[in-house]
């Protein structure tokens, strides 16, 4: 697969110089974890604890636990909702639409990126459940056959959100299982016990054959190309949930571009926030290397770019259009109540990113990565923003009123993030975080006068 | 779908009531023979309501009612349209006295003291002790509130057989204005106004819909009066002088604000103005020494605005001026109301608009008595009082002396139903029966006797016995016989002593008066002298002193929600949002924005107000309608012992003034006193509805129309061309979709689309008018609504975070208000509820179709399908969707208060969105009937909605618009129709609007 990468993709490790060096680094992420990690992953569960307590007590009181109100009826749950679909973008961008344009800085992040979407799907996927008055009815969005026949109605966008959101958690899933089964193999054969088994079940008995990379590539070429459109259509339609409405402030036909370009964004910096300590943690600063990290910056400063555009064109439309309660609504979402929600988008979207233009900021892997937390920070007020100082202050001037997040939310919220957090650190524990094959195409091939290169009789090419 | 009514309960009552229905013929079982207004009683069939007539117990007013029972329960009470005071119109106080009903806090049985502590007895034991202790003790003393001439000559037989004593008392009363008329004309009773017949109608601080001597009947005649549209009427003009606008002051077309107090000198000056300079009658002397001058120095407003309002007081005529209410009781209010009456006569309006007697002639309150009876308790000249139908302990000022004198009485009795804070010092307390369980009878006017039947079986939970019952049992155990075993026997003897074969047979007129609520007699209305006569009592009519150094004068108003504090136990009461300020729950002080702000404070800082008599923290809130120099509290709050929903929430205004009594006529005064105001620098959130403090900004949601501009609509609409809207539609912009005014044949109006569920066909759509130019906001219909659909109460805290459960909204929109100079008064009114647009944006948005449009052009929403996205409620531009955040029918809603529920509307449960639905339960419950009984489509006028029913101003008409000769298509075939937000989203709303007329330009953009 991936041919023809060489040439453009060829990465100079000082201290790769070997196949199985590879596979030595890599897979040594799997063996016993540190403390580091367990401390890690001990806060994830505890955070997961906190967030099944908390929605599990607002299951049992209702809704009203959180702090949503009239006329502000979503909150921090679509906010987070949100955030999280836009998080997951950037894995599939990466992986599926770098790989058919052939970009080679792809190869040390993309798995990483890919798991770090099926879990921000997964992450994303609770939310509307969390969110809904009826949870025990909640699948009745679901068209299912029924005596009474009883449909969902298609025209409304929560519908197509139901479609688009388990259509993306299952692509992005299979995409993310086919590539890392070469890797699961090679990771098969080093281990023992427990562990052996599992890999043996989850590589498909996977030997390395010609036939099987045969197979391996096509399938992957086309999973890519299935999964390219989605990375467009499924923000799309989330950003539909508002579009399609009238409340002034959703009801804007540039929201589609608009919320990709986010979520492009706000998962490139997702994916900077997690290498940057992964890498730390594991000793890969080999394979993660500061020309990947100026890559995935220079993709941060792009769109941001556009995100800032769409800012901009939003609050002149609104201005341009002459509509009165179009204005207002823009003008109170600049010095309204959520003044302040407004301006940390401002800054931490449209403002902090100018320092990526500068190169010594790009390979500063700290710069980056607090750059990269103002992003998420910002993308998270960008959908607060969007969602509640629309809501809070619509048609009716009698009807405004101020919502203000309940502990139950911020708990959900916070718990939200361990749960994601548990999954990925189960999974740099599991899969190999970096893809071992796809990262040996890039390394010289091995000569023959090194007469241990074909030792071990591993399954990898 | 929620556990509220248990099945198994529903079904036990179904049964007992079933079962009562063939035994007895009568669904109420022990109660005698009551005669339903529709139905007879043999045909109780479960399922179908049965209707009752009787009379609101309420307040003073006896405004005639009927009430809906379902299988033996009062489920709703609505206005009784042939009573010839409130002709069909009914108070959200009315309403609430159905909470009284079912209060959960009314008292188990009789109670009896015993040491620190009440417990349980019999009414025997009960009946007993009392009589023993009337017997051993003597010198009783009977407090009684409001009540039925007919109880009232039991009450005064009673005494007369122990050797006690009476006094009346209520919290609020018109005594002023009744010592007034009966100094200028002699006659005992208060004066009737014709408000509708006026042309120009004067308020002196009078807030006759919030509260007085007739609020419904006072509310529909101040509509009629200033409605555009009536049949050969002209608009009339509403002049409201007062130092603050209660929700009687925000319907006045032009406000004069003038000084509190000063009410005496302005009429007088008006009227030497009138009267000229050579006035003659008792009263010349009096009006020389005033002038228009004077009169403006006194009040703190232009001598110009005194002037021309004297000359359009007779130019304008039949004009009517009413004197200072109860929100302006101060210590010169019996002159005041008598220059207020010889204004009326200089105008010579008595006769005319003004009749003097046939009013009620319910025994007249004086505080003044009070404070006499309260000297004869202190000094131990009492033995045994009994108090009923007032509470005193709350009522009256700490000033006053009353707890520590009644607590000097060796035996107190309380009538109470259920726990008020004079009960809670009571030895006994004989819980009286709520006026739906009970007989009574009342005369609203002269000339009116109505009766008050039971409707229903007491409620089980608690044991109560009627007073009039048990006067008559304890007489028995005195020895006195009072010649009838029970107060029904004693009732009807009455009334059958009083018949006179001139009215037919006793039987028919007896039966007449229980079906249809009230009779006329023949006897003619006592309408007295109309000539002044000298005084007899020597008065003062310049401003009154204040108590005090403070810089503010404090107005202590009773409250349109809680009266004097009566109904500060209801939820409903508790959670309708005040008409003026749209607060709920908690009290506040209001206070005028400039005085605010010269003393740096904000809405929500709790303020200590401090008068010389006493001092309350409570929350400011920043009101225009209030002059710079007077603050305002409402009666009603602070209570400390008087249930769950009253105790605790608010302050007590009266804590701040005096235990004054006004000279001659006897009444407490409520204008008293000054106060200071000083921050205590804590802040709180105010549980108000208001979410742009009374701002619309300048959007076409509230609009008026100049009177001047009515009939050239037309063309200004026209210039108005949305020449920008107009561009876009050629690249797909809305197009508003033109609805010819209104017009029937407009609807179903094109480019609508129901959705799968509403095939077209060819039935009724049904819509709804409401009049903005009546709707003087009262608020009724929010609590009918209430009452009707289930809708549940959320308490304060939820309130605060904007989770009221109003499926009416009356948002109030201030356009021009000014405090500081005579002009004119701009407030609009606008009750929102579901607009059930043709093009609802709700609709599409649902995933589950749990909100969809049914073909009668409803937008309906189905309770049990819903998933609570609440995506519907964020996709409403109008804002009318309300979420169920928690179990609140469930949790909020103790036994026996479920018991009022409606059985034919679903109790909804949590994370459930609801709103209003137009009554679908009625309009099924007509055709379902106009078909079953006479195989006919509904006529038209038959489906009344909650709202409508119970509007007093008869400001909103329901029926099919498609059909041309309904009333609504009538009603809404007028230049003034106009859609909320229509023109802007293209929403076309069932419910049409008629525009506010005003008299000045209406500035600001919108017509």
């Amino acid at each position: 697969m991936a041919v023809g990468t060489q040439e453009r993709g060829a990465l100079t490790h000082p201290d790769v110089h070997r196949l199985d060096d590879v596979n030595r680094d890599v897979l040594k992420v799997l063996a016993t974890p540190g403390k580091g990690w367990w401390m890690l992953f001990g806060l994830a569960v505890a955070g997961v604890g906190l967030f099944l307590t908390a929605w599990g007590w607002q299951i049992y009181k209702g809704i009203g636990v959180s702090g949503l109100m009239s006329p502000v009826g979503w909150g921090v749950y679509i906010t987070t909702f949100v955030f999280w679909v836009g998080i997951a973008h950037s894995g599939t961008l990466i992986s599926a639409i770098l790989f058919l344009f052939r970009a080679p800085w792809r190869q040390s992040i993309y798995r990483a990126a890919e798991a770090m979407t099926v879990f921000a799907v997964m992450t994303a996927g609770l939310f509307p459940l969390i969110h809904v008055g009826r949870l025990w009815h909640a699948y009745w969005l679901i068209p299912y056959p029924n005596s009474r026949f009883l449909w969902p109605n298609f025209k409304s966008p929560l519908v197509w959100d139901v479609f688009a959101v388990t259509t993306y958690f299952t692509v992005s899933a299979v995409f993310f299982y086919l590539g890392t089964v070469p890797d699961v193999a090679a990771a098969r054969d080093r281990a023992v016990g427990l562990r052996k088994k599992f890999y043996t079940v989850i590589s498909l008995g996977w030997q390395g054959t010609d036939q099987q990379w045969h197979h391996f590539g096509k399938a992957y070429v086309f999973l890519a190309a299935l999964a390219t459109p989605l990375v467009l259509s499924v923000h799309s339609v989330v950003s539909w949930d508002f579009a399609m409405s009238i409340v002034p402030g959703w009801h804007a036909t540039i929201f589609a571009p608009y919320f990709v370009a986010g979520a492009i964004f706000s998962g490139v910096a997702m994916v900077i926030t997690l290498t940057v300590p992964l890498r730390k943690i594991f000793g890969l600063e080999a394979y993660l290397t500061t020309k990947h990290y100026d890559a995935m910056a220079k993709l941060c400063l792009f769109t941001s770019m556009i995100v800032f555009y769409a800012y901009l064109s939003e609050f002149f439309l609104a201005w341009y259009s002459g509509e009165e309660i179009e204005r207002s609504a823009f003008w109170n979402r600049l010095f309204g109540t959520y003044w302040w929600a407004t301006w940390i988008m401002l800054v931490c979207n449209g403002f902090v990113p100018i320092m990526l233009w500068f190169k010594r900021v790009r390979h500063s892997i700290p710069a980056l990565f607090v750059i990269s937390i103002f992003v998420n920070i910002g993308m998270w007020f960008e959908r607060y923003v969007i969602v509640v100082t629309s809501l809070h202050h619509e048609y009716m001037p009698f009807a405004w009123g101020i919502y203000r997040p309940s502990v139950t939310e911020m708990s959900i919220l916070l718990g939200s993030f361990c749960w994601f957090g548990f999954w990925f650190l189960l999974f740099t524990r599991l899969i190999p975080p970096i893809a071992i094959q796809e990262l040996k195409e890039v390394l010289p091939p091995p000569m023959r006068k090194k007469a241990k290169a074909h030792d071990g009789g591993e399954a990898h090419a | 779908m929620t556990d509220g009514i248990k099945r198994r309960e529903f079904l036990k009552v179904l049964g007992v009531s079933g079962a009562g229905a063939t035994m007895t013929g009568c669904g109420a079982g022990d109660v005698e023979r009551l005669i339903p207004y529709v139905v007879a009683p043999e045909e109780i069939t479960p399922g179908v309501a049965t209707w009752y007539a009787t009379t609101c117990g309420g307040c003073s007013a006896q405004c005639g009612m009927w009430v809906r029972t379902r299988e033996g329960r009062a489920v709703k009470v609505e206005g009784n349209p042939d009573h010839p005071v409130s002709e069909g119109g009914l108070c959200s106080r009315g309403h609430a006295t159905l909470q009284h009903l079912y209060n959960p806090d009314r008292f188990a049985g009789p109670m009896i003291r015993e040491g620190t502590r009440l417990r349980q007895g019999t009414w025997d034991e009960a009946e007993r002790l009392l009589a023993a202790r009337i017997g051993t003790l003597g010198n009783v003393m009977f407090v009684g509130g409001h009540m039925g001439p007919t109880l009232s000559g039991l009450v005064d037989r009673f005494l007369s057989g122990v050797g006690g004593t009476r006094v009346a008392y209520d919290a609020v009363s018109d005594a002023p204005l009744r010592e007034a008329t009966r100094i200028a004309y002699g006659v005992d009773g208060l004066p009737t106004y014709d408000i509708g017949a006026a042309k120009l109608l004067l308020s002196f601080g009078n807030d006759f819909i919030d509260s007085g001597a007739s609020p419904v009947a006072h509310n529909k005649g101040l509509a009629h009066m200033s409605a555009v549209d009536a049949e050969g009427h002209e608009k009339g003009r509403f002049v409201y002088l007062g130092a603050r606008l209660s929700v009687t002051g925000l319907n006045a077309d032009e406000w004069i604000p003038i000084r509190p107090g000063s009410e005496a000198a302005v009429a007088l000056g008006m009227a030497s103005a009138i009267a000229g300079p050579n006035a003659t009658g008792p009263y010349a002397n009096l009006l020389q020494a005033y002038n228009t001058e004077s009169a403006a120095a006194a009040a703190g407003v232009s001598e110009e605005s005194i002037r021309t309002l004297a000359e359009r007081f007779v130019s304008e005529g039949p004009s009517l001026a009413m004197g200072p209410g109860v929100g302006a009781h101060h210590r010169n209010a019996t002159a005041a109301n008598l220059a207020v009456l010889i204004l009326n006569d200089v105008a010579g309006n008595v006769g005319r608009t003004v009749t003097i007697g046939g009013g009620p002639t319910a025994s007249a309150s004086k505080f003044s008595d009070m404070t006499a009876a309260i000297g004869a308790m202190a000094a131990g000249r009492v033995g045994v009082a009994i108090v009923h139908g007032t509470n005193p302990a709350y009522s009256l000022p700490a000033a006053s002396g009353f707890q520590a004198a009644f607590d000097e009485v060796p035996f107190k009795v309380s009538f109470a139903s259920a726990m008020d804070e004079t009960a809670a010092m009571a030895d006994l307390i004989l819980p009286d029966r709520h006026f739906l369980e009970s007989w009574g009878d009342s005369m609203p006017k002269a000339g009116v006797m109505a009766i008050q039947q039971p409707v229903m079986q007491a409620v089980p939970h608690f044991d109560s016995k009627q007073a009039g019952d048990l006067l008559l049992a304890v007489s028995a155990h005195l020895g006195n016989d009072l010649g009838a075993a029970t107060f029904y026997e004693y009732l009807r003897g009455a009334h059958q002593a009083q018949h006179t074969t001139a009215m037919g047979p006793f039987e028919e007129t007896w039966r007449a008066a229980l079906r249809t609520g009230a009779v006329s007699h023949a006897m003619a209305a006592t309408t007295g002298a109309s000539v002044l006569r000298a005084p007899d009592a020597a008065l003062t009519f310049d401003v009154p002193a204040f108590d005090g150094d403070g810089d503010l004068t404090l107005m202590v108003y009773p409250s349109p929600r809680f009266g004097g504090g009566e109904f500060s136990n209801s939820p409903w009461m508790q959670e309708l949002p005040d008409p003026v300020s749209k607060i709920t729950w908690h009290s506040w002080l209001e206070m005028n924005p400039t005085t605010a702000e010269a003393r740096g404070l904000r809405e929500g800082d709790i303020v200590t107000v401090t008068s010389p008599h006493g001092a309350v923290d409570v929350p400011v809130w920043i009101y225009p309608g209030i002059r710079e120099d007077a603050v305002a509290l409402a009666m009603g709050g602070g209570h400390t012992d008087m249930g769950r929903w009253a105790t605790g929430n608010g302050v007590n205004a009266l804590d701040l003034l005096p235990a004054t009594a006004e000279q001659p006529s006897g009444a407490f005064v409520t204008l008293a006193t000054t106060v200071n105001v000083v921050s205590t620098g804590v802040r709180r959130r105010l549980a108000t509805i208001d979410g742009s403090e009374g701002d619309q900004h300048d959007r076409p949601i509230a609009p008026a129309v100049a009177l001047a501009d009515l009939g050239h609509e037309e063309e200004e609409h026209a210039d108005e061309g949305h020449g920008e809207l107009m561009e876009l539609q050629g690249f797909g912009g809305i197009k508003p979709v033109p609805a010819e005014g209104g017009a029937p044949s407009a609807f179903p109006l094109p480019g609508t689309d129901h959705g799968p569920y509403a095939v077209a066909h060819e039935g009724p759509r049904w819509a709804m008018a409401i009049d903005l130019d009546k709707c003087t906001g009262c608020s009724a219909c929010v609590t009918a609504c209430h009452a009707e659909n289930n809708v549940p109460w959320v308490g304060e805290q939820q309130v605060i975070m904007g989770r009221d459960m109003n499926w009416v909204r009356i948002e109030r929109y201030y356009e021009h208000i000014d405090a500081t100079q005579a002009g004119d008064l701009d407030v609009r009114f606008l009750p929102m509820i579901c607009q059930h647009c043709g093009n609802a944006p709700c609709e599409p948005v649902c995933p589950v179709f749990a909100t969809y449009h049914t073909p009668e052009g409803v937008n309906a929403q189905v309770y049990n399908r819903c998933v609570g996205t609440r995506y519907c409620a964020n996709n409403c531009p109008y804002k009318v969707r309300v979420f169920n955040w928690y179990r609140y029918t469930d949790e909020n809603v103790p036994e026996p208060m479920n018991w009022q529920w409606n059985p034919d509307v679903t109790v909804r449960t949590n994370g459930v969105m609801e709103k209003c639905s137009f009554c679908m339960q009625r309009i099924r419950e007509s055709e379902n009937r106009a078909a079953l009984e006479e195989g006919r489509d509904v006529r038209d006028g038959e489906i009344v909605p909650a709202c409508q029913q119970s509007c007093p101003a008869e400001a909103i008409v329901f029926g099919n618009i498609r059909d041309p000769n309904s009333r609504v298509s009538e009603v809404v075939a007028n230049e003034r129709t106009y859609r909320v937000l229509d023109e802007l989203i293209n929403t076309q709303p069932a419910v049409n609007y008629l525009k506010k007329v005003t008299f000045h330009e209406v500035s600001g953009g919108h017509e």
